[in-house]
């Protein structure tokens, strides 16, 4: 039986045009584009990394919030109340599905990067940062959730998306350096979850050294806390109050 | 007849509006039972809470066997599907919801039960209106249920749609399946319900089989028997 959810959601996941577009497309046409027209000796990996965590953020996050957003609408989780299977092990099995197709598409990044612009990224390099991209995953698709809970309809996803999007990624390094930034935005970037995988990716995948324990903990440190959120604001159904009773 | 559910009392307000107040109802194995009413009468709210989707403010529900929801159906009025997914495929992630493996020769007598052998490999959101609505009716027999309840399963359907689901339903009733409906089309409750339950403004206002119901009440059909009804407990607003 997870066997069949496992896969019809990477089926569902994989058939959605727009969120497999800036899943896949759009982060291999920006590293190819900016990597092709920024000739800054050891940006591409950089570039590489970057925009890795920036695919698993849009595919995380943006992509589980709308199929959310979906299957609430279309009465989904109403018809699992009323069926043996508890909503947990499905929004699990969901997740596992998208965070396997998320690092598939890493992987396609680093494919790229190889191909493209002859970067080497050593196998232990890959190996810690694999750790990574799964949290990295987890912890987006769980704040997915969340978006989705407080959210009523489509506007309202992208409008909430925006608001964790723009100072996660203004304040990260994961296309320059914040040396020069205001220290308000640097410190700005250090309370979201994206700073951390964009930091620990870099430490593996380009400076090749080992598992960044504190990158880990507190990727797993969001998630618990995006897992929390979401289980707290979980609504069965599209008529239920945003943030009230459970019905 | 066994009976399958037995509800008691049940009562829900909102707001100190009340939409159910007190309500009993029991259904029987094999009975196909319409239950009919004017919009926010409680008849929604009453089969939400007999299947655990809302919770009562009071009263008691009772069904035949200790897990009974893997025995039954059930069809929503939204239309469930996963985007993407075929008819085929949906079905087979419904039934794992069922914890039953589907294999194809089963879905597929499914399907043509329903009417939608030719729409199997059709993603299930470009079907027609007809063909979705007895693609959710299909998701809520995938397990073979012994009761199956259907939330207006021909509500903004076409004449022809409106037909194929009827001699779905009928087919399921003569295969022996409890079926309990919602509907406002009292043609339709009068030539598929054995039994009609009435609610008006959160109570039973009437129950039984439709002949009986007309006569007792002096009135030549449903229709006029729902307008008789209503008027006198709603009273006419004008």
């Amino acid at each position: 039986m997870n066997a069949t959810i496992l896969r019809s959601m990477m089926m569902t996941s994989l058939r959605d045009r727009i969120s497999l577009f800036y899943a896949t497309l759009f982060p291999l046409g920006l590293f190819a584009g900016l990597g092709l027209s920024i000739d800054t000796p050891g940006y591409a990996p950089r570039l590489m990394v970057g925009v890795m965590a920036l695919g698993t953020l849009f595919w995380s996050m943006a992509g589980q919030s709308f199929q959310v957003l979906q299957q609430r609408n279309k009465g989904v989780y109403k018809l699992l109340r009323v069926a043996p299977l508890k909503p947990l092990p499905f929004i699990w099995w969901m997740i596992l599905a998208r965070t396997i197709l998320g690092v598939a598409m890493s992987g396609l990044l680093v494919l790229a990067g190889v191909l493209l612009f002859d970067i080497r990224v050593a196998v232990s390099g890959l190996a810690n940062g694999l750790p990574l991209l799964v949290a990295g995953s987890l912890c987006f698709t769980a704040l997915g959730f969340f978006v989705a809970n407080l959210a009523k309809n489509e506007a309202r996803v992208n409008m909430i998306s925006n608001l964790l999007y723009v100072p996660m990624v203004l304040g990260s390094e994961a296309f320059y350096s914040l040396d020069r930034v205001p220290s308000w935005l640097a410190a700005a970037g250090r309370a979201f979850p994206f700073h951390y995988l964009v930091d620990g990716l870099q430490r593996t995948m380009i400076s090749g050294g080992p598992l960044p324990v504190t990158a880990l903990l507190m990727l797993a440190l969001f998630t618990a806390a995006g897992l929390a959120l979401a289980a707290a604001t979980f609504r069965w159904d599209e008529h239920q109050p945003v943030l009230g009773a459970k019905g | 007849m066994q009976m399958l559910v037995k509800a008691k009392g049940l009562r829900k307000s909102y707001r100190n509006r009340t939409v159910v107040d007190g309500i009993d109802l029991a259904f029987r194995r094999g009975e196909t039972v319409a239950i009919i009413g004017p919009n926010g009468a409680g008849k929604s709210t009453t089969l939400d809470m007999i299947l655990g989707l809302k919770k009562a403010d009071g009263g008691t529900v009772r069904f035949w066997r200790d897990d009974p929801l893997g025995r039954i159906g059930v069809q929503l009025q939204q239309t469930p599907f996963f985007p993407g997914l075929s008819a085929l495929e949906n079905l087979k992630l419904f039934a794992s919801f069922y914890r039953v493996k589907l294999t194809d020769a089963r879905a597929r007598e499914l399907l043509e039960l329903c009417g939608l052998l030719e729409a199997a490999g059709t993603e299930a959101s470009r079907l027609s209106g007809g063909q979705q609505k007895r693609l959710a009716i299909a998701a809520g027999l995938v397990h073979d249920p012994e009761l199956v309840f259907l939330d207006e399963p021909t509500a903004a359907l076409d004449p022809k749609a409106r037909r194929e689901v009827h001699a779905l339903i009928a087919r399921l009733a003569n295969a022996g399946t409890t079926v309990v409906l919602t509907s406002h089309d009292m043609e339709e409750v009068h030539r598929l319900a054995a039994r009609v339950v009435m609610i008006i403004r959160g109570r039973i206002a009437a129950d039984g089989a439709p002949d009986e119901l007309c006569a007792k009440h002096g009135v030549a059909g449903l229709e006029e028997l729902y307008i008789q009804l209503t008027e006198a407990k709603e009273g006419v607003r004008g």
